[in-house]
């Protein structure tokens, strides 16, 4: 749903609000009508809002001890508490922001920097395309989650450095996407006549091209925000994640040592983990086969 | 063939010294002292510091360093461990071995696992049940493996009480012969069974395009024409013609296992390369890290470049294009 909205950009004419707001409307109505569609939405939805609202709902501060450590769910803690006495249940709920955080800014930096050189490579050609799709093979070669501990071994795991290397990992599948759209595009008989009209190169490149080759960009950027979460999931998980921020993967590390007489510690946050990563793949799926119904129950190149 | 090997070849190595090269510029780029940069967080003695001076030429220019680097890894030094106090590659040789038996371990699971999903959502005509298999692989694709691992511990081994809940064997064994593979099967059990419901579902998509693809081929209505069944259709004509593309994901996938062994060793604590590289970054031991790092995408562009061949020769249509 955010996804659709960036379509249309927002102005300050009155017409191209009203015109924004009426395709924006047909594009809800259209994911709703698709199954996958309609509850990655719901589900999205749930989650920006526990996010949004997190103080409000969550019984405790996050890093308050005042329970008793390990103690199984109960009325007072839904989902138990850890081995420092802290509420998971309030723990799930404050995680929820760092992982859309993450999400969401991950996809954002992968479209921004992969869109660019994908665009680059697949209008201009020659050495400009061989020497970038190169270099997005280069960050291809080793998986994802090796690319993320090695930066944050060598740089460390604040937020932004964390945001960085996992942006670092997966704009290439986002530089290949865009680089087969405008490979597909350039030859079409729109393009050419903008070139007869003598529009500049960058009019061509960003007003032209770039409204036809969005919308398997924008199933992309939700499959990417899903790989995103899970990766930093997966470095929380080892411990490794901002030591600073509360994560769902977090609680995981700590679980990992008392596996044998809490499962309460793994069961939630990892559940939470496999909700937000569902909803984005169905919000994905669904957004998939509206852009292209042939295309329905195609999953995306998933790989943390 | 040759001129296709050659070409390979010929894309294969620049990428292999680009890897390397940007891995020395991430080094480059820590701020603060070169040797420890290399080092990691521990206190060197002046003597170390001017043997890794000398042997990485770290007071000459960057790209007489990455010169030097790569004449060292040809020697087979891929650094030293401060932590451990061994050769990098003594600890990559002796941990290596257990990650490759987990991934085929993880295979053997795996691929059969794939194969008959893969199937059966390709070959249905129900579209309830193609449906249901989508959806799953859906959802299995969004279960973190590391996760996955916790429950099975959890419900396998902590609550049944079936299997160990970690470790590679018992601390001593007098197995011999079968019961000590029997032993080993048993630890090995359940971190092959998370890496199949992670790569499982994978062999499964690309199966079922595959086969969807197989099915509408002309030979099969010819087989259909001849009368032959549907299960003899399927095994004859289906399985072999479409078992192509899943050789070479499932190659990839062997290159790539590294990436998953690092979660899934965590969880089992498997001694592997992957579990060795999460001890060194805690440890901040930067000239291990970087040494395995290399050794993957080593291992990684060779084993590509392996599969790639063998597609090659068994597809004609690939080599000649």
């Amino acid at each position: 749903m955010n996804g659709m909205a960036t379509l249309e950009p927002p102005s300050a004419d009155p017409g191209l609000l009203v015109r924004a707001w009426r395709y924006l409307r047909a594009a809800i109505g259209n994911l709703a009508h698709t199954r996958h569609g309609a509850v990655g939405c719901v589900i999205l939805l749930l989650l920006a809002f526990v996010a949004v609202f997190a103080p409000s709902i969550a019984p405790y501060a996050p890093l308050q001890q005042a329970q008793a450590s390990l103690a199984p769910p109960s009325l007072e803690n839904f989902f138990g508490t850890d081995n420092l006495g802290r509420d998971i249940f309030s723990l799930v709920i404050y995680g929820t922001r760092t992982s859309l955080a993450i999400g969401l800014g991950a996809a954002f930096g992968a479209l921004i920097l992969g869109g660019t050189v994908g665009m680059l490579a697949g209008y201009f050609r020659g050495a400009v395309e061989s020497i970038l799709m190169r270099v997005a093979e280069l960050f291809q070669t080793l998986p994802v989650i090796v690319v993320v501990l090695l930066t944050v071994a060598l740089f460390g795991s604040s937020f932004w450095l964390l945001l960085a290397a996992v942006v670092l990992a997966i704009w290439p599948v986002e530089a290949r996407l865009v680089y087969s759209q405008y490979i597909k595009l350039r030859g079409m008989d729109f393009v050419a006549a903008a070139k007869v009209a003598d529009l500049s190169t960058a009019h061509i490149m960003l007003r032209e091209i770039l409204p036809s080759a969005i919308p398997p960009v924008i199933v992309q950027v939700a499959l990417d925000a899903s790989v995103a979460i899970l990766i930093e999931a997966g470095l929380g998980f080892l411990g490794l994640s901002d030591p600073n921020m509360v994560s769902w993967g977090q609680i995981l590390h700590v679980a990992q040592d008392y596996m044998t007489v809490a499962w309460w510690t793994s069961l939630f946050p990892g559940a939470a983990i496999c909700l937000a990563v569902v909803g984005l793949n169905l919000f994905a799926d669904g957004l998939s086969e509206i852009a292209d119904p042939r295309l329905a129950g195609r999953m995306g190149g998933l790989q943390p | 063939m040759l001129r296709f090997v050659f070409f390979r070849l010929l894309h294969a190595i620049p990428l292999l010294i680009a890897v390397v090269f940007v891995i020395l510029l991430m080094l480059q780029l820590i701020p603060g002292d070169p040797v420890q940069a290399m080092v990691g967080d521990f206190p060197v003695s002046p003597d170390f510091r001017a043997a890794i001076t000398k042997q990485y030429h770290l007071d000459d220019p960057f790209l007489v360093r990455v010169y030097s680097y790569f004449v060292n890894l040809l020697h087979g030094d891929f650094g030293y461990s401060y932590q451990f106090q061994r050769p990098v590659l003594d600890l990559i040789v002796e941990t290596a071995p257990r990650t490759i038996v987990l991934t085929l371990a993880g295979f053997l699971v795996a691929i059969p696992l794939g194969v008959a999903i893969g199937v059966i959502s390709g070959t249905t005509r129900n579209k309830r049940v193609d449906r249901f298999w989508t959806s799953a692989t859906l959802i299995a694709y969004a279960i973190p493996t590391f996760w996955f691992g916790q429950l099975l511990v959890l419900v396998l081994a902590v609550h049944f009480g079936w299997f160990p809940t970690q470790g590679m064997g018992p601390l001593v064994s007098r197995a011999h012969g079968l019961s000590w593979l029997l032993e080993r099967a048993h630890y090995i059990a359940l971190p092959a069974l998370a890496f199949a419901a992670y790569e499982g579902p994978r062999f499964a998509r690309i199966m079922r395009v595959s086969v969807t693809d197989t099915l509408g081929q002309g030979y099969i209505i010819t087989a259909r024409a001849k009368g032959l069944t549907r299960w003899a259709i399927i095994r004859g004509h289906v399985l072999r013609n479409s078992s192509l593309p899943l050789v070479t994901v499932v190659g990839y996938a062997l290159g790539s296992a590294l990436g998953g062994a690092v979660l899934l060793e965590t969880v089992f604590t498997w001694p592997g390369l992957g579990l060795l590289l999460v001890q060194a970054v805690r440890v901040r031991d930067n000239m291990t890290v970087v040494g395995i790092v290399i050794f993957a995408a080593l291992a990684i562009i060779v084993i590509n470049l392996l599969v790639d061949l063998l597609y090659a020769a068994l597809d004609p249509r690939i080599r000649n294009s």
